[in-house]
């Protein structure tokens, strides 16, 4: 002890300065455990937040020795929505033909309707009330966006893209990685293998899967060539053809995800109760039954967490778009992120940052819905 | 105290039902034999496993054979397999760790550094919030927090505005902050718990990186540590910080607070009891966890794009570059992609199992 | 129906759960399988249920071999220690489940259901979900989903070793009660003595997956075959001294008792129930002992005594007493056994040494 005696008479026996020190530490324990992530993400991420909100709002001009920013207004977002770039963020918009109106009509009927009992249910306080309608909203005008740029024959923008890339990729992913579980979860010989196996491309940099399915996909010289020969297909170029170079990335994006929801699944499969599975087994149930009535109610909270992850991880996609078709042909594969990277390359920093505001924006409305109407409801359903 | 009902059992006259016979489709699939599956079954599942094998394997093969192709073997259609279709060569592996070493190892070692540390420092501050989380009951005030965030929306337009310099911004923003605090900070009633705060935390996840990338860039400048490997690793402990709060929180959650309060009965602080009871037990939680951050770090893309400079380039971008005036080089960039690789799928190799699990008791939970 | 196991084994590896079980089930009877942790009575319970498929061996139920039928078509029904209830099932899909895969038509089957659950008094809570239940309900749900179809026979994992001890007793005899309505032929597993005490016709007690013995309980606790179902059967367990065997008398530390017959053991083990003995005062008993505890249960005192307490082999005898019964710790006193209760085991082999009747 490095306590004085003359400390022990006045303050007690154990009261040093050491010992004062620690107490005064133990006291302030609650603060220092919890502080250094509060400041980093203060500085790191609510901070940077709130200037590119400023940004959004500003215009950027290198200026001598600096550059300078003036207040716009909404100006970048007039221009992504109505302006200049309205092709480049929302895409080509054509005039409805009747079976889009049809469809329109059809989806914001059941959009009015899911409101309309929503309001009447008292239960709905008013954040709910509120969020419905956002949701309702953005789900509507996001319906016609995607009638006018494909049945209306108009093209994507980046904002359609990066949908794209996230409905169809993380269908197409949770599906395989299910079903992947499923095969995964029989008795097998060698389950570790696979499950070894399947897990390694999600540790693959996304570059280097970029690269790596430009060389596949390259119908002349790709290890695929005799296939396409053999179909006549040989000299077309997918890299062409907005469709195809849209799969492409898609595919590669889910050759990397789909381990994540394999694994994940794998897993919540292998952790059911047993005996359950084999209550099934006995009241009679085949393997199919087993997995419907059984296995899926219990994996159920778990899909849709993985699910709510991959949707958001998924809205950021960047790099397998810029590699593999450096956003190609024109715009075509172009997602929200690399829109708002290539915009800032241009020192187009206000317009840079609106991108990256509306992607924010779609990406948390669409994520908190799901999470609200899909995570939620399957976790109270199926606990 | 269960109530026992102790009306006697009727008697019963309940049917008998038996199983009925599966029809011809569901016979195919119904095991012939207790524990095994019936041959269709089997065809099924080792067919669908093994085709995903193929997909899997097939682009890492591919990887493998291009880097020991010669460019002619690349150029003149699809060669499979070395020795047969063609004569495997070294050149690109030379050329990459010889002829250019120094422009391969640098950012190698970068990738290295700025991964691990950043990897160390979000686990640190992360499990550390996790563990307060848990086990430490906060009850921040709404009211203070609005307040705190328009003092930080003041402090930003007069930096970007008025071009007050932001250090004195900083200060400004802190004591007004607690001068306010002092002044009024007594009559917020709404306060908030420790979910709202964790979820405050998980939810940065959703913010898509490039929204903060412009104003890290412009910050890093400011600091003048722009190209540097500290701007790399701060920025990535940040964006990675969410994952090990999310996931680090159902680990300690899961330690039987029982040893944390005999040890506090020992009498040992809050920080021994983390650093030498909490972290130990948790350690399958910090394994997976740790991995996990640790290759979204080494294979990050866009922060990079922003951040780095001449001096300070990572891995990833040096393989994005690889697409050269002279078209892509193929075998060169090949030979960098599975050096980029190899490191952490041999980790992951280790650490599969580990990370299911750590997942799994974070998405369930989560 | 009958169950006919005959020598049934189940090998894991290297190691063997069960070695050729041979037992034959009457119809309508109630058998329990008793033993330890690990003695393969469960393993044994679920290949006669089809999740565990036949090392060796095979299983008849009725007339029908099943040894690689596949569970379904056994037309039997298993409660499961956890009562494995579907958790997302409401009580009524739980218990019409069966039914359901069954394809019986839907009115059927609602009316199946609520005349089981009537049964098993659960009418009332058709439309709760199991995590809403108590365990005795839970218990109960499990049990009306096995027992809607009317199987052919029964199984039980410890259907009742999640319930606390007051509603066990009362499960207890409520599922006693229903086998018997039901006549429905039942193999039941426990490692509580009690249970299969209280509701088997016979019991069969494993250990090391090896049978050990098979008989009604008054067989198995009154005439134990060897040193091991000695000692697993009654409450308290048997007390046991170890001693030698020298022409018909015990003779251990302590003590020296006449056992009849003229066998010479040289490792012999007493065996003597509770109830069988009596405190007595010093130089009135056989046995020379001190009392080292006693314990009041409530209709009667245990009086834990030790025997040879000053050598190496000291041993604790239990003995009920009235419940009136106090004494000194460390009292001096004497045991006086009764010779019926007396049991002589080999303790090479633990084999019964069977004494001639006295």
């Amino acid at each position: 002890m490095t306590a004085a005696p003359a400390d022990r008479d006045t303050v007690g026996p154990s009261v040093g300065r050491r010992a004062r020190f620690e107490e005064w530490a133990e006291r302030q324990a609650s603060l220092v455990f919890i502080l250094p992530a509060t400041l980093v993400i203060l500085g790191f991420s609510l901070f940077p937040l709130l200037v590119s909100a400023y940004l959004a709002v500003s215009r950027f001009r290198l200026g001598p020795g600096g550059f300078e920013l003036s207040f716009v207004g909404f100006a970048n977002f007039r221009k992504l929505l109505f302006g200049s770039e309205q092709f480049h963020f929302l895409g080509r918009l054509e005039a409805l033909g009747p079976l889009s109106w049809a469809v329109l009509i059809g989806v914001a009927a059941l959009l009015g309707w899911w409101l309309a009992r929503a309001y009447r249910n008292p239960k709905t306080g008013v954040i709910g009330k509120v969020g419905r309608t956002i949701t309702a909203t953005v789900a509507l005008g996001l319906t016609a966006l995607t009638l006018t740029t494909t049945l209306a024959g108009g093209a994507f923008g980046s904002l359609m893209t990066t949908l794209f890339y996230v409905v169809v990729g993380c269908t197409l992913q949770f599906l395989i990685g299910l079903g992947l579980a499923i095969l995964c979860a029989q008795p097998i010989v060698g389950r570790n293998v696979f499950r070894i196996l399947f897990f390694i491309p999600v540790m693959v940099t996304p570059v280097g899967i970029a690269y790596a399915f430009r060389m596949l996909a390259d119908m002349s010289r790709g290890p695929l060539a005799p296939i396409w020969s053999a179909f006549g297909l040989g000299e077309l170029s997918w890299a062409a053809d907005p469709w195809a170079a849209r799969m492409v990335v898609v595919i590669g994006d889910s050759w990397q995800w789909v381990p994540f929801i394999f694994i994940v699944l794998l897993a919540a499969l292998e952790n059911q109760p047993r005996e359950q599975l084999e209550a099934a087994q006995l009241d009679g149930a085949s393997g199919w039954q087993t997995f419907r009535d059984v296995s899926w109610p219990a994996i159920a909270p778990t899909a849709a967490t993985v699910m709510l992850i991959r949707i958001i991880e998924a809205f950021k996609i960047i790099d397998l778009p810029n590699v593999l078709t450096n956003g190609g042909p024109g715009i075509a594969t172009e997602s929200m992120t690399l829109h708002s990277f290539f915009a800032w390359r241009t020192q187009d920093l206000g317009g840079s940052a609106a991108v990256a505001y509306m992607l924010l924006f779609v990406s948390v409305v669409i994520s908190v819905s799901f999470f609200h109407f899909v995570v939620r409801r399957a976790r109270r359903e199926h606990l | 105290m269960t109530t026992i009902d102790r009306r006697p059992t009727p008697v019963t006259s309940i049917a008998h039902h038996t199983m009925p016979q599966p029809g011809p489709i569901a016979r195919l699939f119904e095991p012939r034999r207790i524990g095994k599956m019936s041959p269709m079954t089997a065809f099924v599942v080792y067919g669908g496993l093994l085709f995903w094998t193929v997909i899997v394997v097939f682009p890492l093969y591919w990887l493998l054979v291009t880097s020991v192709k010669l460019p002619i073997d690349v150029n003149e259609g699809p060669r499979y397999l070395p020795f047969i279709d063609f004569q495997p060569s070294a050149h690109a592996w030379r050329y990459v760790f010889i002829d250019i070493g120094g422009d391969t190892f640098r950012p190698y070692v970068n990738s290295l550094i700025i991964a691990t540390v950043s990897t160390v420092l979000a686990m640190l501050v992360g499990s550390m919030a996790a563990y307060a989380l848990v086990r430490i009951e906060y009850r921040p005030s709404l009211g203070s927090i609005v307040m705190f965030l328009a003092c930080l929306a003041a402090a930003i337009v007069a930096v970007v505005a008025a071009g007050v310099p932001w250090w004195i911004a900083a200060v400004g923003l802190v004591a007004v902050f607690l001068l306010l605090l002092r002044a009024i900070g007594r009559r917020f009633q709404r306060r908030l718990g420790n979910a709202d705060i964790q979820f405050w935390i998980i939810s940065q996840r959703i913010l898509p990186p490039v929204v903060v990338a412009l104003p890290i860039y412009v910050m890093f400048q400011n600091l003048g540590l722009l190209n540097t490997r500290t701007a790399f690793i701060i920025t990535y402990a940040t964006i990675n910080l969410p994952i090990v709060v999310w996931l680090m929180h159902d680990f300690f959650a899961s330690i039987p607070i029982d040893l944390e309060e005999s040890a506090q009965l020992d009498g040992a602080s809050r920080y021994r009891i983390f650093f030498d009871i909490v972290l130990p037990l948790a350690k399958p939680g910090i394994a997976a966890t740790g991995l996990l951050v640790l290759v979204l770090a080494w294979n990050e893309y866009l922060l990079a794009l922003f951040l780095s400079g001449a001096d300070v380039q990572t891995m990833p971008l040096l393989v994005a570059a690889q697409n050269a005036t002279r078209g892509p080089q193929w075998w060169y960039m090949s030979v960098l992609i599975v050096i980029m690789i190899v490191p952490v799928v041999t980790i992951a190799l280790f650490l599969q199992r580990l990370i299911a699990r750590g997942l799994l008791v974070g998405s369930v939970k989560g | 129906m009958r169950v006919t196991l005959d020598r049934l084994t189940k090998r894991f590896g290297t190691f063997t759960a069960l070695h050729a079980l041979s037992l034959t089930i009457e119809p309508g009877e109630f058998l329990v399988l008793l033993g330890p942790s690990g003695c393969g009575k469960t393993t044994a319970l679920r290949m006669v249920a089809g999740l565990e498929t036949v090392s060796e061996g095979a299983i008849q139920i009725g007339e029908r071999d099943v040894t690689e039928v596949l569970p379904k078509y056994r037309d039997i029904a298993m409660v499961f220690q956890s009562y494995a209830l579907y958790p997302h099932k409401t009580v009524a899909e739980n218990i019409g489940y069966p039914l359901k895969l069954r394809r019986v038509p839907d009115p059927d089957r609602d009316q199946a259901v609520r005349q089981v659950a009537e049964q098993v008094r659960l009418d009332q809570l058709l439309d709760r979900y199991p995590r809403q239940l108590s365990g005795g309900q839970r218990q109960r749900v499990a049990l009306a989903r096995a027992i809607v179809r009317r199987p052919t026979v029964f199984l039980m994992d410890e259907p009742l070793s999640n319930l606390d001890a007051k509603l066990r007793v009362h499960m207890r005899a409520e599922l006693k009660h229903m086998q018997h309505e039901l006549g429905i032929t039942t193999v039941y597993v426990t490692h509580d003595q009690v249970e299969a005490m209280t509701l088997a016709h016979r019991v069969a007690v494993l250990n090391n997956g090896r049978l050990q013995q098979l008989g009604t309980p008054r067989e198995i606790y009154g005439d134990p075959a060897n040193l091991f179902v000695a000692g697993f059967v009654g409450s308290p367990p048997m007390s046991f001294v170890d001693g030698a065997l020298q022409s018909g008398r015990f003779v251990a530390p302590g003590a020296d008792l006449a056992v009849g017959g003229s066998f010479d053991v040289r490792d012999a083990v007493l065996g003597i129930r509770a109830e069988d003995c009596q405190v007595v005062p010093r130089g009135a008993g056989k046995v020379r002992a001190t009392v080292y505890s006693h314990e009041l249960i409530g209709d009667h005192t245990l009086v834990m005594c030790q025997i040879g307490a000053d050598s190496d082999a000291s041993h604790t005898i239990a003995v009920k007493m009235d419940k009136a019964f106090e004494a000194e710790f460390g009292a001096e006193i004497d045991i006086d056994m009764a010779p019926a209760g007396l049991f002589i085991f080999d303790k090479k082999d633990g084999s019964r040494v069977r004494l001639p009747s006295a």
